[in-house]
């Protein structure tokens, strides 16, 4: 890089420009430990109390570990689900001779155009008609199905990188296309794979339109409906409690994200690139 | 045998026919009972349901029928959740059986087959529907068919908090007086002003927390459209007075102007202002009876009736002192089989029982339903009950059941936005409400 | 990277000879035309399902009065008091409106004859007979006093069959079909007109019908035109100054730093994207809210606490803005980031050996470089802020009074979003047809713009 020497100016003004952010969630995990005097922002004591949520379930609520369960399959479910949906349509954007297959890959681009919120009713409708309203399966598959049009970009994009060669060799050891697919190119591009799985689990963790519109009430609730209600019910207002809820939430998101963030930061700073 | 024992007879058998004969076989049903608004004082919203299960196996016990009936509870701490999730539930065919909602949802839901009139599946001349009061049955009713029982009446009114108002010059003999002086028109919305500035200005509030009113939309505030004469809706038809709504915008640009209301009032989180109002720390407000509850049992105040007074909504400009009551109701859904709608129907009828009501007009400070429970103690005896049934309800008004009412309340709750927070001017916010009318109602309401 | 795509791309290839007899079997696997669609096929069933069913389904709602009082899936007929007022109002018949909503019950042989059909108890049809033949009743009510007040005295049930069969009028009737409510009226009154007939059925009518109305309302509405430009204010501040500008900011800013902190800069601000909403705006509210951070630590220098997001308009605008800006901008960062590294390091040491400055470098050679990044970071950003609603309704929900009322967040407030129970599905969904055309029309042309074709590259494998 150019003119380390002379870098400090550039790192105090980002550093004064993030001190906030920082200070948020840094404030985040503090005020789930510790009680502040009101009007203060410096804690003057530590306690456990605003993690009760964990071991006692709130009248008229399901148990956190419930709904946290709910959370992880529908985010599972659907990362799972946008990684094989797009893992096998990217391959055929990117390499096989179908019909239409120019108006597929615009159709995808155009896909990002319709999200989910202006169609919502339309969508609850579909689902009404499949009988899968309220449902997790529902939400899965819409969740699934809005993230897939990324997923497709993504993995196109990754097969384009694995060169001819590999195929034509399998294709002359007479392997048929399904073959050479499965047991050749798959395994090139499983960073990609891996990638987009992390990136679909953490965009389903956070989603909180669709479940709260389609999936209601009743066994199906995710975390963020959960979190969302808890903030939204006007008898309860405990800043706390809504941070230590929430730090449970956004716990696996951190973990994940510090362990693979190269991964991640690369879908942006790569993968759609074009 | 003679005439009349052969009919008894008969009579019997097609009773026992039609009455789903289950003397062997033990029924299971499951009522879903879901519940809007319901915070944790107003349990027995659906608890009441429970406990009418309990009795209504009892009773079917005794008749040789082995009826179990299971009752799923789901109560939304909020409105808009709740109405989202209930009719869109519906649409989908898995709507509850009961649902406990404000009765202004009676006409669109009756239009679109959501819910089944209750007098289908009632005999309204028994016991406890025959004491329930009249004025509730009706405003449970559209169209003269009796679609729900009434779950319970609260009315809204003003709040004053005392030691405020001594600090500018009221005696208590003045406060005594004061329910009254509103009532007759004396003390009117302008005094309310007049007060609130006081207080700031002798700092007994800060700036802002003179005139503190709910932070959000709410059926309070087609109060003070009333207040300024206007009328909600005639003959069946609702109705738009231009000159009362600009005044009762006019009012709330004016308490911002003055500084005693905040221009960004609206949107102050409801937990919030529920904790501000009964701490001293705001001068005037307006609420509901259950305020009483909250303010008690949540927020920790100890002695209501030594700090707070409480009257009608003060007259303004061309209308006189009122107070809404907003009753919720029972409702039965549609989509369900007639044995279950039956049996839920009964369920309501029994949560009825002025006994069974009464339980949650006190723990909830609503107003009870029915004339009997004056000769209930647990009634009779709390002062809140007492008082304010006596002060506001006589004066209370209800909004109208009527099906494009909802478009008319968002178009009114906009409007007030924009003038309160400074938006628009009252006038303009007027001409647009009356522009959005005429453009999404046309003459289904009436603008003068 | 690729030497290990050779090694684990070689042990397969030759076990692929041995799967030569499974090529046969697997026909549909073997072409690439066969092996395409089947591939393809999931990715399809759920764009059907979830892309184009509804948005043909908003289409098709966009022109109907659909609401929850209409219902979605159909109508009914009910003659209430709403239906007679129309037929009164509208169709000049309230003659009509009169003689069949007035609620009559009449005990007649009629009826009689119908009852003992039913079933029911023969001692009850007698005792009718014997007490209230030819009798009428004005009220539901009063006619079920006086059947409960038969000897038998038939159960709740049974009063309501009796009842029944002895309205003679359509007060409050409910026929799922008009042919059903034709041969009720016509039971009442023989004589009707075919426009009576006509008119009675459509004002009855409880379900939607077909309307250009939502296209006038939206057109002619003043609210229309203000949510319009907050769309495109929002849109374009927060494009300008954070999802491009920012965004430009971290990305030069990170390059001219060592490694280490330029990652944990990154870090930092890509933490708002991967924050799961709920709790993002949590954090926002928690430093804005009137007992919030800001608060406490300006309350030191005497600031009246106030709640900071929803204060004005000028301030709920600079949240909104921040809170969307600070999720785009890691997007951006991390494209012009990559974009910068591609810069061969001779260009900038050329440049230093002329003696530039750091910002001429800036000018000269980078932004020059982000040309394409640029343009396509604004093409896709600008599809995600027309349609991003989550953050602004968990922040301001449009408030203060409208000021942050955006086009998405606009939909979901008419289409799923009443208190007084009735929500507006056909207005709704004529506004989310609104933003669809919008978004493919801005596709196409981006589209256009980065030369689509040359994205894609023709298969070399023709089998």
């Amino acid at each position: 890089m150019n003119g380390h020497q002379k870098s400090w100016p550039i790192i105090l003004v980002i550093t004064i420009l993030s001190a906030p952010l920082v200070l948020a969630y840094a404030y985040l995990f503090v005020d789930t430990i510790t009680n502040s005097p009101p009007g203060s922002v410096v804690p003057h004591e530590f306690t456990l109390e605003h993690w009760s949520f964990l071991w006692q379930t709130r009248p008229g609520r399901l148990s956190i570990w419930r709904v946290t369960l709910n959370s992880l399959l529908f985010a599972t479910t659907s990362a799972a689900l946008v990684v094989v949906v797009s893992s096998m349509a990217g391959y055929v954007l990117s390499r096989l001779n179908v019909p239409g297959r120019s108006f597929f890959l615009a159709g995808v681009m155009l896909l990002h155009a319709f999200p989910a919120i202006t169609l919502i009713v339309a969508i609850f409708i579909v689902l009404q008609m499949v009988g899968l309203y309220n449902s997790l399966i529902g939400v899965i598959l819409v969740k699934a199905a809005i993230d897939m049009p990324l997923g497709i970009w993504l993995m196109k994009g990754f097969y384009d990188t694995v060169p001819w060669e590999i195929e034509m060799a399998g294709i002359q050891d007479g392997a048929s296309r399904f073959t050479v697919w499965r047991k050749l190119v798959l395994p090139q591009v499983r960073p990609g794979i891996f990638a987009l799985a992390l990136f679909a689990f953490l965009l389903a963790w956070g989603e909180f339109i669709l479940p709260q519109v389609l999936a209601p009430s009743g066994n199906a609730q995710v975390l963020s409906v959960y979190l969302a209600s808890l903030i939204a019910d006007d008898n309860n207002f405990d800043m706390a409690l809504f941070k230590s809820v929430g730090l449970f939430y956004i716990a696996p998101v951190l973990v994940l994200f510090f362990v693979f963030q190269n991964y991640l930061m690369n879908i942006y700073g790569g993968g759609t690139k074009g | 045998m003679t005439i009349s024992r052969l009919a008894i007879w008969a009579g019997a058998a097609a009773v026992a026919l039609l009455g789903n004969i289950g003397i062997a076989a033990a029924q299971n049903v499951t009522i879903s009972v879901w519940s809007g608004g319901t915070g944790p004082n107003d349990n027995y919203r659906v608890d009441a349901i429970e406990m009418a299960a309990d009795i209504l196996e009892r009773e079917r016990a005794i008749a040789g029928e082995d009826l179990n009936i299971t009752v799923e509870k789901k109560a939304y701490p909020g409105w808009d959740d709740f109405k989202q999730a209930l009719t869109l539930a519906a649409e989908a065919g898995n709507a509850p059986n009961i649902v406990v909602t404000g009765h202004e949802d009676i006409a669109p839901w009756s239009q679109s087959g959501l819910i089944v009139p209750a007098e289908d599946y009632l005999n309204l001349d028994a016991w406890p529907i025959n004491d329930i009061y009249e004025n509730l049955m009706e405003i449970a009713s559209y169209g003269g068919v009796v679609y729900g029982l009434p779950q319970d009446a609260e009315s809204r009114p003003f709040f004053f908090w005392k030691p405020h108002m001594k600090a500018i010059g009221y005696s208590d003999e003045d406060l005594e007086a004061l329910p009254a002086r509103v009532q007759a028109g004396e003390y009117t919305l302008a005094n309310v002003l007049e007060d609130a500035k006081k207080m700031q200005d002798a700092g007994v509030v800060q700036a802002g927390y003179g005139f503190y009113p709910r932070p959000e939309n709410g059926p309070d505030y087609w109060q003070f459209y009333t207040s300024f004469g206007g009328v909600m809706e005639e003959d069946g038809k609702l109705v738009l007075d231009k000159a009362a709504m600009q005044r009762f915008y006019q009012f709330f640009a004016d308490a911002v102007a003055a500084g005693v209301t905040r221009k960004n009032h609206i949107g102050t989180p409801n937990d919030q202002w529920y904790s501000e109002v009964p701490s001293g720390k705001v001068g005037i407000w307006h609420g509901g009876t259950w305020h009483y509850a909250r303010y008690v049992n949540q927020e920790g105040l100890k002695d209501f009736f030594g700090n707070i007074a409480f009257t009608l909504i003060p007259a303004g400009e061309g209308g006189k002192a009122n107070t809404l009551t907003h009753p919720l109701v029972y409702l039965l859904t549609s989509k369900h089989g007639e044995d279950e709608t039956t049996i839920a129907a009964e369920l309501i009828k029994i949560a009825s029982e002025p006994r069974i009501n009464t339980l949650h007009a006190i723990k909830s400070a609503h107003l009870g339903i029915a004339h009997q429970q004056s000769n209930i103690d647990l009634y009779s005896s709390d002062r809140w009950a007492r008082e304010a049934t006596e002060r506001l309800l006589p004066h209370a008004n209800a909004m109208p059941n009527n099906t494009n009412f909802g478009v008319y309340w968002s178009a009114m709750w906009k409007g007030l936005e924009s003038a309160w927070t400074g938006q628009k001017t009252p006038e303009q916010a007027v001409n647009d409400v009356e522009a959005e009318l005429r453009n999404s109602l046309g003459e289904a309401i009436v603008i003068r | 990277m690729d030497a290990s795509r050779d090694k684990t791309g070689l042990p397969p290839a030759s076990g692929g000879a041995g799967r030569a007899p499974a090529r046969r079997r697997l026909g549909l696997l073997d072409s690439s035309r066969g092996l395409g669609v089947l591939l393809l096929l999931p990715a399809l069933v759920l764009v059907i399902l979830f892309f184009l069913m509804p948005v043909v389904l908003t289409g098709v709602f966009a022109f109907t009065n659909m609401s929850t009082a209409t219902g979605i899936s159909g109508g009914a007929h009910q003659v209430s008091p709403g239906s007679l007022r129309v037929l009164t109002e509208r169709y000049g018949m309230g003659e009509l409106a009169e003689r069949l909503g007035q609620p009559t019950y009449l005990v007649d042989e009629r009826g009689l004859a119908a009852l003992e059909e039913t079933g029911i108890a023969p001692g009850i049809v007698a005792s009718l007979r014997r007490g209230h033949l030819d009798e009428s009743f004005a009220s539901r009510r009063e006619f079920e006093r006086a059947i409960r007040a038969l000897p038998d005295r038939p159960d709740t049930r049974t009063v309501k069959r009796i009842s029944d069969a002895f309205s003679r009028s359509l007060a409050n009737a409910r026929f799922t079909d008009a042919g059903a409510l034709v041969a009720a009226a016509e039971a009442i009154d023989p004589d009707l007109t075919p426009e009576e007939k006509d008119a009675l059925a459509s004002a009855t009518y409880t379900g939607w019908s077909w309307t250009t109305d939502n296209f006038r309302r939206l057109t002619s509405s003043r609210d229309t035109t203000r949510v319009f430009f907050n769309t495109l204010f929002f849109v374009a501040m927060t494009l300008v100054f954070f999802n491009i500008g920012y965004a430009m900011f971290l990305a030069i800013a990170t390059h001219y730093m060592p490694e280490r902190p330029a990652g944990i800069f990154r870090i930092v601000w890509f933490l708002p994207r991967i924050s799961p909403v709920v709790i993002y705006v949590l954090l926002w509210k928690w430093v804005a809210w009137d007992t919030g951070f800001l608060n406490a630590v300006l309350s030191d220098f005497g600031v009246r606490p106030r709640n900071w997001m929803l204060d004005s308009a000028t301030q709920a605008w600079f949240f909104v803005i921040m809170i969307n800006g600070f999720v785009g901008a890691s997007m951006g960062m991390l494209i012009f980031a990559s974009a910068i590294k591609a810069i061969p390091e001779t260009h900038f040491h050329a440049a230093s050996v002329d003696g530039a400055y750091r910002w001429q470098q800036v000018r000269h050679i980078i932004l020059p470089q982000l040309k394409w990044p640029i343009l396509f970071v604004t093409c896709y950003q600008t599809l995600s802020l027309l349609t991003s609603i989550e953050q602004t309704l968990l922040a301001t929900d449009g408030g203060p009074g409208g000021a942050t009322e955006v086009w998405s967040l606009w939909i979901y407030h008419t289409a799923l979003n009443n208190y007084a129970g009735n929500l507006q599905y056909g207005y709704g969904a004529a506004m989310a047809l609104v933003l669809v055309v919008i978004g493919i029309v801005l596709s196409l042309i981006y589209l256009r713009l980065f030369n689509y074709n040359a994205l894609i590259t023709r298969p070399r494998i023709e089998l």
